[in-house]
């Protein structure tokens, strides 16, 4: 047997088998060191998602995001205020609006206190309030961190959501799942790392960027998996070629570009001779992963899916199951349409209720599901918006509440995060924080730590700065959410 | 002499190129204070100890001589020649937590060898340097190099000869013809091409080769590669970005980098005009089209905005943009305090910022250069007095019309057709009048033509190609420092002017304007911008500058590689006037250049980055090229140059991302196959076959690409149908030439026979699918 052909049959058996991307390059690369080829740095070789050490050990490995996009109200769900009921219609003392900006109002434009019309009740051994609008939710409180006083800088939609997403309002930042997937790679070989999915009437404000990978290779920028036509962009095989054909494709192109990897010592071809496996093994893996009807009726019940290929919240949350079952690092749900300020078709009595019903139930049933699974010890569920809504009402055709950042609540499971507690304490109104208030990057400082990352070494130099998820200021760690 | 390289980021082979680390490297006995001790004070120290006053710990500087050596509460940091008694030193080698600097929270950690370098600099008088950017380039003499001639050999051959190596041979000339074509005109050489070059070649290779570079530099193509390159450090895009980004008209100003890139335009004279083009005398319409450039800054249109902060925004933008474009300067660090590592005070950040903030945003209504405005106008006018008098004559055939009609009939109509039967005759618009009587008239009735000559001449004098451009206000804004950068905190009034550091500014007027400091850019006292050009200039060709940070010329930058070289370039490129052209040449013409890029067992171990260049080195084409060389090899290209912005078809369901659903009409005939450059890009929903190559967003200036390496790249030159259907072209070529020449138009090379043996396997599509999926096809070599 020559040489040449030696090679080319061990690299298509290496290839053939579905062993991880990272060992598969060593081998390769030291399959070229022994026949003096391409002794090439074994950095040039590697996956970029290959599992990478972390700064400590971690405590978690993957998060889901679930992002209500518009901004839900913590004052009708969360953040109990009956003060607010007693004095509703009264205009809000001068101590709190001064020097504020609002959106969509001048501060010097008097806007009256507005009283919650849900029932709150105590629930769980936490005693967490928790609104009727949320029964599902309600019954895990014994599991999730609720927390009151998140506090954020930006008060318009895209900004703000990019603020927490990327830790900035600027556009070209990093988002928070491009980070976690350049510092710790994917352990998903056959899927992106950081993955996408969205739900509601239309695409979230600010659009692509923020699951945009900004500074950072785009290799790490979030891919949106879509639930009409292809699931990811350029997926499916073209209608004539069958699937021997793409095969075969795939072998030819990988036999000729190693030929020029031989003749030219070059490691970024080894790295591209991955990506096409990669991405034909994707081909299969990505409609398998899209594909719900295995799942059992227990299940689709617990979620409460009812038609398996309609775009919905639920079904969003059941695939965030199968995408972190099959190692997907990242996943983030958009869910639209939470911006009630009291329009027509955006108010606090009749659509945030719809929106409710859209997601209670599935979002509790992710929680459990990953629960029974023992998924959740090392998955972070996450739960909330870009910012929440002011104790003040807003009266445009109905009644609505404006942009809110000085505190709005987000909720977090698993992954190290204490169960059954309620963190942080707001004024009589809800305006503010009175006890430990958390900006968003000290949640993004959090989410990192229990990662086993540290916030101020996970960082990337351009334009002369060293860039952080979580700014230039200080950022905490907020041990308070987190298991001793 | 061993080098070592750190990664600059932990990626490896996503971004190619590494930083070297020169202050890991061994020294010679004498210390340098730029080469050696500023980069270890930079990274370490300045933050804490540098030019920032509010960020200043214990009133201690290290930036400057007198700082350091100051002696405070009787503690002395730096005293010349006794590290024994300097607190510097003191404090790098303590060993009790409390007394250690870096401080540990810091998070900074100085190495056995920096600390050694410290010491021994102190030792030896602690000499201070001005930082190597802030000094004009200095006129040095090439050294003398056996078997070398071009002075840019010359450079590279004796630093190479330092470490005991050689350059590479000359590549072949398929690999040189197609190098040189993809990098001057972002094209691969024709099949025609090919053939005479290795003719030529044969008998005088100096004399074919630099006929070859003469003739590519004069291809209109040239402008479009280059002018590619131009659009990404002006942050081009075609729509509006933030979260509704609309579609804007600036490609006017798109058009004007590529026409005054093939004209050679003097790059001094190509700065002016982009930045304050409105402002020179009796301004043309073009210099005022030039200024597009600070117009491709994103507009916030989501509701409940504050527009004042997004209009200071936009500034903060152009800024740093300029600053990083021109000078390699970080200058939009100095937007919330004062810079940390170069001394760009808050306040001179306002005084440049001054420069940029008194302009309206005006939209220019442009007109083909061809057309005679007043002759149209007069006949606009003349038809439309013709169209009225017409309609009034045969007001009574409407009428008749109008009066037979049933009203079953008239609520199938349109309802700008019921719309306008609603009005009485009498009362009708002249649009409703057109719009009535051409849905009654026969096709050749004498009514149209009057009719269609209006609508022609309407839509060329009034719906025309608009562009944006900068205007400057009657009057100035007030400018003042905003505390932390915070619009809503505004300090100290300031007036315009540079920063301090740099070459001093002439101030020619009263009240100075863009004009005045585009004019202190260009100026030949400016020691960065020459310098930062030409290195954005080597960046293309060899994967890497000489400086590798290009966009970072201040202190926290990395040293250049090759810094005599660097000087001289830049002392060439003003000699030579500004062109570009010039530079081009001079650079591919080098052997440097001409060497061939494969591996070579020995470079690995000594350098295995290539900073030393004794090879060239392999380059991953930019997005657009990816495609440009697809539709040539296929034979599907149209070299269509300039105009609207085109629709390739895209995926489903991509322009549905973004917040607003966009419209994405595919379009017809050759404007399908046009260059990449003239796809239509949604800062919110790019194209995804040019943003998985990594083509940048226009959200801010891009002075280098990345080069990516991923699944989906793979997906989309497997699967997306705009390249399937090049893949079907070039099909038919392999049906009619045969698999060789299909390889040939990829590659440029013949296959091998074993590699043709690979391609006779499959079918003849796939064989076309796999020869666009080559690496070596989407490869620069």
């Amino acid at each position: 047997m020559n040489p040449d052909h030696a090679l080319r049959e061990i690299t298509r058996r290496h290839f053939f088998s579905r062993c991880s991307l990272g060992v598969g390059s060593i081998a390769l690369a030291s399959l070229m060191a022994e026949r003096g080829l391409a002794a090439a740095p074994t950095a040039n070789l590697r996956n970029p998602f290959e599992p990478k050490p972390t700064h400590f050990p971690a405590k978690a490995k993957k998060i889901i995001f679930l992002f209500m996009a518009g901004g839900p109200s913590q004052l009708e769900l969360f953040d109990y205020k009956p003060k607010l009921t007693d004095l509703n219609g009264q205009p809000i003392p001068d101590s709190y609006v001064a020097g504020k900006r609002f959106a969509f109002m001048d501060s010097t434009h008097r806007t009256n206190l507005l009283g919650t019309k849900r029932t709150f009740k105590r629930r769980g051994q936490s005693g967490a309030w928790v609104s009727d609008l949320l029964p599902h939710t309600a019954g895990i409180v014994d599991e999730i961190s609720l927390l009151t006083t998140c506090k954020g800088e930006l008060f318009n939609h895209a900004p703000a959501k990019l603020f927490m997403n990327a830790g900035s309002g600027l556009f070209g930042r990093p988002s928070m799942g491009a980070w976690v997937t350049y510092g710790l790679g994917s352990e998903c070989d056959d899927l992106p790392g950081f993955v996408v999915l969205q739900s509601g009437p239309r695409g979230p404000r600010g659009g692509a960027v923020l699951w945009g990978s900004g500074i950072l290779p785009t290799t790490y920028q979030g891919v949106p998996l879509r639930n009409q036509g292809d699931p990811i962009v350029n997926l499916s095989t073209p209608q004539s070629v069958s699937v021997a054909q793409q095969r075969q494709l795939v072998d030819a192109v990988r036999e000729l570009n190693l030929k020029r990897l031989i003749e030219t010592g070059d490691g970024e071809i080894s790295t591209r001779i991955n990506a096409y496996e990669m991405a034909y093994r994707m081909q299969t893996s990505a409609p398998e992963l899209m594909d719900i009807s295995g799942e059992s009726q227990t299940t689709l019940d617990l979620y409460g899916i009812k038609d398996l290929k309609e775009t919905s919240f639920a079904r969003n949350c059941l695939l965030a199951r199968r995408l972190v079952e099959r190692g997907v690092r990242f996943v983030q749900l958009y869910d639209t349409n939470w911006d009630h300020h009291g329009g027509p078709t955006e108010n606090l009595e009749k659509h945030l209720p719809l929106k409710c019903l859209d997601v209670d139930q599935s979002s509790a049933a992710l929680v459990r599901d990953l629960k029974q699974r023992g998924l959740l010890d090392d998955t972070i569920v996450i739960w909330g918006g870009e910012f929440g809504r002011t104790p003040m009402g807003e009266v445009r055709e109905s009644t609505g509440r404006n942009h809110h950042i000085d505190a709005f609540t987000m909720w977090f499971a698993g992954g190290g995060f204490k169960a059954g507690q309620v963190y942080g304490q707001t004024d009589e109104f809800g305006f503010g924080a009175v006890e430990e208030p958390v900006h968003v990057h000290d949640i993004h400082a959090t989410l990192l730590h229990q990662l086993g990352l540290d916030h101020e070494r996970l960082s990337v130099r351009s334009q002369g700065l060293d860039f952080r998820l979580t700014g230039v200021s200080r950022a905490k760690v907020v041990k308070g959410l987190l298991e001793a | 002499m061993h080098l070592k390289f750190l990664p600059v980021l932990a990626t490896g082979l996503l971004i190619a190129p590494s930083v070297t680390h020169w202050a890991e490297a061994p020294r010679p006995p004498k210390v340098e204070f730029s080469r050696d001790v500023r980069p270890i004070l930079s990274q370490n120290c300045f933050a804490c100890h540098g030019f920032d006053k509010a960020a200043r710990k214990a009133d201690r500087r290290l930036d400057t001589k007198e700082g350091a050596t100051a002696t405070r509460d009787g503690v002395t940091a730096v005293v010349p020649g006794r590290p024994e008694a300097s607190e510097l030193v003191a404090r790098i080698f303590a060993s009790k937590e409390e007394d250690m600097m870096p401080p540990k929270k810091s998070g900074k950690l100085l190495t056995a060898l920096q600390k050694e370098t410290l010491k021994r600099w102190i030792e030896q008088g602690a000499t201070y340097q001005r930082h190597w950017s802030f000094e004009s380039p200095q006129r040095r003499l090439p050294p003398v190099v056996p078997g070398a001639s071009h002075p840019v050999d010359r450079f590279i051959q004796a630093r190479l000869a330092e470490e005991g190596l050689t350059p590479s041979r000359m590549a072949d000339s398929l690999t040189l013809i197609r190098r040189v074509s993809l990098d001057l005109i972002g094209l691969p050489p024709s099949p025609d091409e090919v053939a005479n070059f290795v003719k030529a070649s044969a008998k005088d290779p100096e004399a074919a080769y630099r006929e070859l570079v003469d003739r590519l530099l004069s291809n209109p193509h040239y402008g479009e590669r280059w002018g590619r390159w131009w659009l990404d450090q002006a942050r081009y895009a075609d729509s509006n970005g933030y979260s509704i980004d609309a579609p804007r008209q600036i490609w006017k100003y798109r058009d004007w980098v590529v026409e005054a890139l093939n004209a050679d335009m003097p790059f001094d004279q190509f700065t002016v005009e982009q930045l304050a083009g409105d402002l020179l005398p009796n301004a043309t319409e073009n210099q005022k089209i030039a200024t597009g450039f600070h117009r491709n800054t994103q507009i916030n249109q989501e509701g409940g905005i504050d527009k004042e902060q997004f209009r200071v925004d936009s500034v903060f933008d152009r800024v740093a943009t300029t600053g990083t474009v021109w000078l390699g300067l970080s200058v939009g660090c100095a937007q919330c305090h004062d810079h940390k590592f170069d001394p760009i005070e808050q306040k001179e950040y306002y005084r440049f910022f001054a420069f940029l903030n008194s302009q309206e945003e005006p939209t220019l209504k442009v007109f083909d250069s061809n057309l005679d405005v007043r002759a149209l106008t007069a006949e606009f006018k003349e038809t439309e007095g013709k169209l009225t008098e017409l309609l009034k004559q045969r007001g009574d055939e409407l009428a008749t019309w109008e009066a037979g009609l049933s009203v079953e009939f008239k609520k199938t109509l349109s309802s700008e057709l019921q719309n306008a039967l609603a009005v009485p005759q009498a009362k009708r618009s002249l649009a409703q009048n057109r719009l009535l009587f051409g849905s009654i008239l026969g096709p050749s009735d004498g009514f149209r033509v009057v009719n269609d000559r209006y609508t022609d001449l309407d839509t060329l004098l009034n719906s025309g190609t608009t562009t944006m451009v900068m205007q400057e206000l009657p009057k100035p804004r007030k400018t003042t420092v905003f505390i932390k950068g915070d619009f809503t905190r505004p300090a100290d009034e300031v007036t315009p002017g540079t920063p301090a550091v740099l070459h001093a500014f002439e101030k020619p007027r009263e009240q100075p304007t863009r004009l005045d400091l585009a004019r202190w850019i260009v100026s030949p006292q400016n020691p960065l911008t020459a310098r930062v050009i030409v290195n954005r200039l080597w960046q293309q060709y060899f994967g890497r500058g000489i400086v590798e940070t290009e966009n970072d010329f201040g202190m926290q930058g990395t040293a250049p590689s090759h810094s005599e070289l660097l000087d001289w370039l830049a002392v060439e490129f003003l000699e030579r006037k500004w062109s570009l052209k010039e530079m081009h040449r001079l650079i591919v013409t080098a052997h440097t250049y001409r060497q061939s890029s494969s591996d070579r067992p020995e470079l690995r171990a000594k350098d295995p980055n290539n900073i030393l260049l004794a090879r060239q080195q392999r380059l991953r084409l930019d997005a657009e090229i990816v495609r440009d060389v697809a539709l040539a090899a296929s034979g599907l290209l149209s070299p269509k140059l300039g105009g609207p912005p085109v629709y390739p078809p895209i995926p489903d369901g991509v322009m549905g991302q973004g917040q607003v659903k966009r419209a994405w009409t595919v379009s017809k005939g050759e404007d399908k196959f046009r260059r990449g450059i003239y796809t239509f890009v949604y800062r919110a929903s790019p194209p995804p076959s040019l943003n998985v190559f990594d083509a940048p967003d226009g959200y801010s200036s891009c002075t280098r690409r990345l080069r990516s390496n991923t699944p989906l790249q793979a997906l989309t030159l497997m699967n997306d149908s705009g390249f399937f259907e090049f893949a079907t072209a070039l099909e038919k070529i392999i049906q009619k030439d045969g698999l060789d020449t299909a390889f040939r138009r990829c590659t440029t090379r013949a296959p091998r026979p074993d590699e043709l043996a690979v391609l006779k396997e499959l079918d003849t599509l796939n064989a076309a699918r796999a020869l666009l999926n080559l690496d070596e096809t989407l490869t620069r070599e």
